[in-house]
């Protein structure tokens, strides 16, 4: 009898599998988005400046602001967003299930996740240039790596952070052992209360972690760097149609800082273009000649909408990172390509 | 009904369940392959990449997978046998003071219990972790004529080292499932009839004899399957040691899950390493069910 | 005089009735003692609570848009109605009989009001957290996990073979994972044996993932229930002329749930306890939100004050479900009218 059930589970089960067909789904997510008129978005939840919950429920940070740009250039509106804290391990399957839309949570782009045989992402250009650093007690009168050696040092699991500090540690040969958190805020807890002597997490996070602490000066961040950790937003891999809208709509932030379009002045520029038509290409950024949106599945408004609603990408630096936030980061590697740093926008044309 | 309704019956059963499992993996094979996923375990004898903060045996980031989850895996043995021998201990102590004619003892372990019973095993671990033992000194503190010291990285007594994550997972689960273990105790004197205790007094006996010759041993066949029960519970806790960042196998599991995108097999591998330490425990309890069932013959 | 003897004696005979227990006594006393100066001393002067202070109404309902709030507001508001008028309904009442029904339409009107939909603006479900997160987990896990919990029990002493050996390797299997890896199964690896397109929410995936888990401790708790009824009930129901479906239905169940409900009553608070690890795998139940907070500047380094606020409030709702529960028992209570 057991038998018997046991071969008819198989074959059953068998023939069912068999009838697996692909049946590839071509529409694309953004369709979903705008049918569904909202944008679903993976942000930490937990990280001041990138993503945190504020007091009144909402959420605040760089990261938040992407999705808002997002919104407001597929839908109209910064507001039609519905955010999703996830822990870092369950981001990616969160994107490959379809759970979010988008993944806006300081994520490191790099090749394994971009790639269809990695983690299968496709990643947006960076929104943040950061590099992985330690940070130490300054009594403790650590100043290079080097002095660590032996140490327990607190990192965050489930993360490129924790890589790269074995990669760092086994080149330069140093002992040390992790302590290992699920999240940053356990991470500086332990670090605090003097579980160990040197914490390691992306720089900025050292930075904005070390705004709340009773004494901020004193803690030091190390100049060494461990790793170069761009940070990106990410949609799922092949869909074209998506990541070229989610591509367009950072460097729209960009492009406006670079033409020096923001909140305050853009309904001046719109005025400016409409009445002079020699100015072609400002014209077909603003929208008020069409082209541009519409190639990449967007309205052709959605340059103006991105600007009125989150600024362009200095000020959103600025207000969550930059020198309006409480944890100022200088710009350095984050400012534009003219002005030595990194960010630069493709043409928009 | 008639045995063949019966067997029609059971036929109709039997393929609504083998439908729903066939749909399932189904739905399974469908997304492995859009996702270009498939089936692999290749992936156990890669190197880990990451390192791991305590061991028994040594570990090197640049051992594979397969290594770091037994790694993890004697972590976890290590805490959840530790954790039966004291929770056991506090478990009968605080029983054993609940039925006790002292007032204050047996409201002490009234209040143990009750306090602990209602408030999750999470926040307690919490609790023990970033309040208790990370909020020790940072200098080590010798105890015991120095043969020992304490800090807040660990606990060392006669050169046996222990991690404060060790220790705060240890403590917080031994005494989460000695309050309900307590409770089991309590019940199992409860059973034994009063005659029995009035028999040994009369004897002149004392009370801590009594119990341990009289009424223990008359409680232990209504003890020992509670216990058991309890005993599953704090393996199947001793999980939550992810919390508080000590390496156990279900820790390993999850950062090894992040890193090779391998969910489905990694989880298989913590399903199946889970049904066996059950059945070892549930194997182990029922001998000593039967040996504790015979002494009562 | 004789007052004061009395009352000697009593401390005598409780307290210090051999040199053992009057050391034991003092030493308790003073461990005590310490104890609670020391509590005492530290929320008079070291506690700040402006953790919980400043961030009451995300205890409550994490972030949940600010216009709606009157409905978590209404649906918390009606529970605690409903467990006064629980606790305070004389026993014998015909209003007595409709308190469970009204019990289990707690479960529908409560996610009908936060996730809205017909008539009031819908809420996603990513927005719910705090104490009414907390609740609708335990309420609807609770709510779908006991009739499934009765079905697995009376399908594992079904006489046919596939569905006795079916409920028993489940109910075996389950009872051997950790919560954690179930819940973890229900967050990140349900999607993957659903369909392309079909997405069932987050706190939908939580909920089944906690009542196929509790189902399986529930049917062993009626097995023990079923087990305690002598089989003279169902001679006695055959000699009335019931069919077997009638005696189980009307004689041998309400029996046996009757004798599994303090266990019942332990699955339950060890429910609401356990929504507090779905805090681990992201969602914002009342733990996670305390969580977060602890990672806001301006709260970073408040463990104790927080810890101690919420272990309150678990303490208090689990005391409160332990009351309803023995207050439930002496309603249903039959033995000595």
């Amino acid at each position: 009898m057991i038998k018997l059930y046991l071969t008819g589970l198989m074959s059953l089960t068998l023939m069912l599998s068999g009838c697996a067909s692909l049946e590839n789904d071509k529409r694309s997510r953004l369709d979903l988005i705008k049918t569904r008129d909202k944008l679903i978005c993976g942000v930490s939840g937990k990280i001041p400046g990138f993503s945190f919950l504020k007091s009144d429920g909402s959420y605040q940070g760089i990261d938040i602001e992407i999705c808002k740009a997002l919104a407001a250039a597929f839908l109209g509106s910064p507001n039609k967003v519905q955010y999703r804290p996830l822990t870092a391990p369950e981001r990616f399957t969160a994107i490959k299930t379809g759970e979010i839309d988008v993944l806006s949570r300081n994520t490191t782009f790099n090749l394994s996740r971009d790639s269809i045989g990695g983690n299968g992402l496709t990643f947006a250009p960076v929104v943040f240039y950061d590099g992985q650093g330690l940070m130490v007690k300054s009594n403790s009168k650590i100043t290079r790596i080097e002095q660590l050696n032996d140490a327990n040092i607190c990192v965050g699991s489930g993360t490129t952070t924790e890589q790269n500090l074995n990669d760092a540690f086994e080149e330069k040969k140093i002992n040390y052992k992790p302590i290992k958190y699920q999240d940053l805020n356990q991470v500086v807890a332990g670090y605090l209360q003097g579980r160990c002597k040197a914490m390691t997490s992306d720089r900025s996070q050292l930075a904005a972690a070390r705004t709340g602490f009773k004494n901020p000066n004193r803690h030091i961040i190390l100049n060494d760097v461990l790793s170069k950790e761009p940070l990106a937003p990410a949609s799922i891999g092949g869909d074209q149609k998506l990541a070229d809208a989610v591509r367009w709509v950072i460097y729209s932030l960009i492009t406006a800082e670079e033409l020096d379009i923001n909140k305050a002045n853009i309904d001046k520029k719109i005025k400016l273009a409409t009445e002079d038509k020699s100015k072609t290409s400002l014209r077909r950024l603003l929208g008020i000649d069409p082209g541009l949106g519409q190639k990449i599945g967007l309205s052709d408004d959605f340059f103006v909408n991105i600007i009125k609603s989150t600024g362009n990408y200095g000020d959103i630096y600025n207000k969550h990172l930059g020198k309006d936030s409480n944890l100022p980061i200088p710009r350095g590697l984050n400012n534009l390509y003219s002005k030595d740093g990194l960010h630069i926008a493709p043409p928009m044309k | 009904m008639k045995k063949r309704n019966l067997y029609v019956l059971e036929l109709i059963i039997g393929i609504i369940i083998i439908s729903i499992a066939g749909i399932l993996i189904n739905n399974l094979i469908i997304n492995l392959i859009r996702t270009n996923m498939g089936l692999s375990y290749s992936w156990l004898m890669q190197p880990a990449g990451f390192a791991i903060s305590e061991y028994l045996i040594p570990f090197k980031p640049s051992d594979n997978y397969s290594f770091a989850l037994i790694v993890g895996w004697i972590n976890s043995l290590r805490v959840i046998v530790f954790g039966l021998i004291l929770s056991t201990f506090l478990g009968l102590f605080a029983g054993i003071s609940m039925t006790s004619k002292n007032l204050i003892l047996s409201n002490i372990a009234k209040l143990y219990i009750g306090l602990i019973r209602q408030v999750p095993l999470l926040i307690q671990l919490m609790f023990w972790y970033f309040v208790v033992f990370l909020g020790l000194s940072e200098k080590p503190h010798d105890f015991l004529w120095s043969l020992g010291n304490i800090s807040n990285k660990g606990f060392q007594l006669l050169g046996i080292k222990l991690s404060v994550e060790y220790c705060a997972l240890l403590i917080g689960l031994s005494v989460y499932s000695g309050a309900s273990i307590a409770e089991v105790i309590r019940g199992g004197i409860k059973s034994v009839s009063q005659g029995q205790w009035e028999a040994f007094r009369s004897l002149g006996l004392t009370e801590t004899i009594g119990l341990r010759r009289v009424i223990i041993p008359q409680a232990l066949p209504a003890i020992v399957p509670g216990i058991t029960s309890q005993y599953l519970n704090l393996a199947k806790n001793s999980t939550l040691a992810i919390a508080i960042g000590y390496a156990d196998i279900y820790a390993i599991s999850d950062t090894t899950i992040t890193q090779t995108g391998r969910a489905i097999e990694g989880f298989s591998i913590l399903l199946i390493s889970f049904l066996l330490l059950n059945l070892v425990i549930s194997k182990a309890m029922e001998r000593v069910n039967t040996a504790v069932n015979h002494y009562k013959k | 005089m004789k007052k004061l003897e009395t009352i000697s004696r009593y401390i005598k005979r409780n307290f210090a009735s051999s040199k053992l227990d009057l050391t034991i006594n003092t030493f308790l006393l003073f461990i005590i003692w310490s104890f609670l100066v020391k509590i005492i001393y530290w929320i008079r002067f070291n506690a700040e609570w402006d953790i919980v202070t400043k961030n009451f109404p995300l205890y409550l309902f994490g972030s949940y848009p600010k216009a709606e709030l009157w409905r978590p507001t209404l649906w918390i508001s009606v529970i605690i109605t409903l467990i006064i008028v629980t606790l305070s309904c004389p026993r014998k009442n015909n209003y007595t009989k409709l308190l469970p029904i009204i019990w289990i339409l707690i479960v529908p009107l409560g996610i009908f009001l936060l996730a809205g939909g017909i008539g009031i603006t819908p809420v996603a479900s990513t927005d719910w957290g705090g104490i009414t997160l907390t609740l609708c987990l335990t309420l609807s896990s609770g709510l779908l996990s006991l009739p499934l919990g009765i079905l697995l029990a009376i399908g594992r002493q079904s006489n046919l073979f596939a569905i006795r050996k079916f409920c028993k390797l489940y109910i075996e299997f389950m009872r051997a994972m950790p919560l954690i890896a179930v819940l973890f199964f229900g967050q990140l690896l349900i999607p993957i044996f659903l369909p392309m397109g079909l997405e069932i929410n987050r706190v939908m995936r939580a909920v089944l993932a906690f009542s196929l888990f509790t189902a399986s401790y529930i049917a062993e708790d009626i097995r023990g229930g079923l087990q305690a009824i002598p089989n003279t009930q169902n001679e006695a129901a055959a000699a009335l002329g019931l069919d077997s479906i009638q005696t189980f239905q009307l004689i041998i169940m309400p029996q046996a749930i009757k004798i599994s409900l303090p266990a019942l009553t332990n699955q339950a608070i060890g429910l609401l306890q356990n929504t507090s690890l779905m805090s681990i795998l992201g969602l914002v139940e009342i733990f996670g939100i305390s969580r977060s907070l602890l990672a806001n500047p301006n709260f970073i380094g408040k463990y104790l004050e927080g810890y101690v606020w919420l272990a309150c409030i678990y303490w208090l709702i689990c005391t409160l479900m332990a009351l309803l529960s023995k207050n439930l028992e002496s309603k249903l209570n039959t033995d000595n009218i």
